[in-house]
């Protein structure tokens, strides 16, 4: 059949098709569609969940694949530094069933807290890496990746970036699943990694990257017979394409899949009849340092352009224009100078990432600036929808670093500046991710802060995947709830509120006052389901009441409420969400609710 | 017709769209590619979606490239004027949702269209949807008018299959009757 897939769809059918046996991960943007997807299989050897972090998801795989089945574990790049401590000593310990771990990059970056390179991890952890530059090839590598990984014993990279796995392509396949027999847990001295064995064990990793070189190489390939060599992987190797279309003569390609290890004698076939090397990469210059390396030690000196000496920029993603603006740069062509487009006419300001209209934490958020209000606070924030609280006129997120980090930094405020007021600011998911040791070190260490839990009961960034919170698991059947409320308790932290952001604003912020008013460890559960997961039976609009006096506009700072020319002030029905946090202050009456027919 | 451009805010169905229009060129014989902006860019942010019919291209289409650049908002679709030329069609939803913080006007956005591009299209998908009760499809709307008024040459029965390709069972009715209802009535 043929079907229009994107990336991460594209691996989650390769996948399936190939044998996998477990699938776990976590939500994360641009990694999240390949559970997604993978989810909608069914089958008597496979199994898929949404584990309550990466390091778990990797470690859950670990165990699997010594019993030898095939598994994938998901990830995006900021969720490889929480899997990275299973990752490291895996790489040493080795696999059983083929391992692959997922790991989309970001690179700009669109929704991430870094551009860091998953392909330098590779390097860092001794594994091989593959890189597609399409869904298509992408869907086409999970095959020998699970083979790799069985041959060599060795978990696999499968790294991808948000031009990947975000884009959609029209695929050719067969769904046919390989089907493969599970042979179960052998008991082994190998498994166990005591510092002798590790050292053995490590010089074997070296000597198995070594051997795998050349068969890995048969993935990377040789492009053209220009004198000017470009050097690229990824989905810039499509940008390459189409910006030296009609100029093909002028240039070869060496379009790596396998960013490591790379083999020498294919490297050094490549360079031996060029003038120069331009390496197109986005993120960290991988390949230029690998390639320069291979080059130097073999005596072969040619000129180089790329990230190292400012041709090619390190941060943000590229395209078709900026690989032309390079290709310009570093051959002084007029032939690849920019057409001009309309860029200059009309400037269209930004549009401010904000939450959305109806979100039950703009609600939380404002109640606790309310009750806060007066008093010497900082804010700590943390991963998701809510780290949006920063915007204005919300205004109430001060600080944000990695996931669960929150509750973690709002400690090291309090111990070095003791007089402030510290709130910190943490999701459900992202409570579960990594708050728990956060706030078991509060209690533990005395260190007296405030802890707010906005709990929407799903995933909200990341499309509404459930949590241990919603004790629904990834097919919405029942599992076991974890409460928020006994697990606090069960650390031994007495103080716990429970409010619903939507009632009553201001008995919410009074009894938030009145929290605050003690300087004890304290956790406060805000508790109202995203506004996106449910059906809207109402909408609000203004009445002629209004007097423009843009209170709801200013406080809320609500995407749904704007004022056109004439400074009139509306509600746009299309957007609104009904949940009426506006209508708490406004002092005129001018606020209605309409229901849906 | 090659590059596609839609743009709008987030909560208008882009993404689907940019999904139905994939579909309808692959019915049609061509390989299609696409790409969309997603992630933090939550309800009421920019979104914009790049489909690319042709071999050896990347996801991104390059500036002044864009054959269509269909604007589900109209301060969106200027946005992303740098990627089309004065030849290109363009198909603008009459929405404007103002970018917060700016003295943008929607006059001015209409004059800068009608001044530049010969061969701009509005249509008025915003109001029909609300008037069909069925305000979140704006997207599959604006597609519907698209077709029917011919800038696109997908037939009624076209469309119809690639919804149902696309969406599960229960949308696929709903928007079946959306359709039919703006075949019957615009």
């Amino acid at each position: 059949m043929k079907k229009v897939l994107m990336g991460n769809e594209a691996v989650a059918y390769s996948l399936f098709i190939n044998g996998v046996n477990v699938a776990v991960g976590y939500p994360g943007t641009p990694s999240t569609e390949v559970i997604e997807t993978l989810k909608n299989f069914h089958d008597d050897d496979f199994y898929v969940e949404w584990s309550t972090n990466e390091k778990v998801a990797l470690e859950i795989a670990a165990g699997a694949s010594l019993a030898g089945a095939r598994t994938v574990a998901t990830m995006k790049q900021v969720g490889l530094n929480v899997a990275a401590d299973p990752l490291l000593s895996l790489s040493v310990v080795g696999v059983e069933g083929g391992l692959i771990v997922f790991v989309a990059d970001d690179p700009g970056p669109h929704s991430s807290q870094t551009e860091q390179d998953t392909r330098n991890f590779a390097r860092f952890c001794n594994l091989p890496v593959f890189d597609p530059s399409s869904p298509e090839e992408a869907f086409e590598l999970i095959k020998p990746a699970f083979e790799i990984s069985e041959k060599y014993k060795i978990p696999v990279l499968f790294r991808m970036t948000t031009r990947v796995c975000h884009s959609n392509q029209s695929i050719e396949f067969e769904l046919k699943r390989e089907k493969r027999k599970i042979k179960g847990f052998e008991k082994k001295p190998d498994w166990v990694i005591l510092p002798a064995l590790s050292y053995i064990k490590h010089m074997e990793l070296e000597q198995k990257l070594q051997d795998m070189k050349k068969e890995l190489s048969a993935y990377n390939r040789i492009e053209g017979r220009g004198k000017i060599g470009i050097v690229t992987g990824g989905v810039s190797y499509f940008y390459v394409k189409e910006a030296i279309k009609g100029f093909e003569d002028l240039f070869s390609i060496l379009k790596i899949t396998v960013a490591h290890p790379l083999d020498e004698g294919f490297i050094l076939e490549f360079a031996k009849d060029k003038e120069m090397l331009i390496f197109i990469e986005e993120l960290d210059p991988v390949l230029e340092e690998e390639v320069k390396l291979i080059l130097f030690e073999n005596g072969k000196f040619i000129p180089i352009y790329g990230k190292r000496n400012s041709y090619v920029q390190f941060a943000g993603e590229l395209d078709v224009d900026k690989v032309r603006d390079i290709f310009y740069k570093v051959l002084s062509d007029k032939r690849f100078l920019k057409k001009n487009t309309f860029g200059d006419v009309l400037q269209i300001p930004k549009r401010q990432a904000q939450l959305c209209a109806g979100c039950p934490h703009r609600s939380s958020f404002l109640i606790v600036k309310y009750a806060a209000k007066g008093q010497d606070v900082i804010f700590t924030g943390d991963i998701g929808c809510y780290t949006l609280g920063f915007a204005k006129p919300i205004s109430t997120t001060d600080t944000c670093l990695c996931m669960g980090a929150s509750i973690t930094m709002a400690q090291g405020f309090k111990i070095a500046d003791g007089s402030k007021k510290v709130i910190a600011f943490i999701g459900d998911s992202t409570f579960f991710h990594s708050g728990i040791t956060g706030l078991v070190n509060s209690y533990y260490n005395r260190h007296n802060i405030t802890v707010c839990i906005l709990d929407n009961l799903t995933t909200g960034m990341t499309g509404f995947q459930p949590h241990p919170g919603t004790g629904k698991k990834i097919y919405g059947e029942e599992g076991r709830k974890v409460s928020i409320e006994s697990l606090v308790k069960g650390i031994g932290i007495e103080k716990i509120l429970v409010i619903d952001p939507y009632s009553d604003f201001t008995e919410n912020v009074d009894k938030v006052r009145e929290f605050l008013n003690n300087d004890q460890l304290g956790v406060i559960v805000f508790r109202r389901e995203c506004a996106n997961l449910k059906s809207r039976e109402s909408y609000f609009k203004i009445n002629q009441n209004c007097l423009k006096c843009r209170v709801c506009l200013k406080v809320t700072g609500c995407p749904a409420i704007d004022e056109d020319e004439n400074g009139n002030i509306f509600i746009d029905s299309a957007l609104c969400n009904s949940c009426g946090l506006c209508k708490n202050f406004c002092r005129y009456s001018a606020i209605e609710k309409v229901m849906v027919k | 017709m090659n590059d596609i451009i839609i743009a709008g805010i987030g909560g208008q169905g882009n993404i689907l769209l940019s999904r139905v229009v994939c579909q309808l060129f692959m019915n049609k014989g061509f390989d299609v590619k696409s790409a969309e902006n997603i992630g933090m860019s939550q309800r009421g942010g920019s979104v914009v979606s790049y489909i690319r019919a042709g071999d050896d291209v990347g996801p991104i289409v390059p500036d002044g490239k864009a054959d269509i650049l269909i604007g589900l908002e109209m301060s969106e679709a200027a946005r992303n004027v740098n990627k089309v030329n004065k030849d290109s069609l363009i198909v603008l939803n009459d929405r404007f949702v103002r970018p917060k913080n700016s003295d943008l006007k929607k006059q001015q956005i209409l004059r800068f269209f009608e001044e530049n591009f010969p061969k701009l299209n509005i249509i008025n998908a915003h109001d029909i949807a609300f008037k069909l009760n069925m305000p979140k499809a704006e997207n599959i709307t604006m597609l519907t008018l698209i077709c029917k008024e011919e800038i696109l040459p997908f037939s009624k029965e076209e469309i119809l299959i690639a919804l149902k390709q696309v969406l599960s069972p229960k949308m696929y009715e709903m928007n079946k009757i959306l359709v039919e209802k703006i075949y019957e009535r615009y």
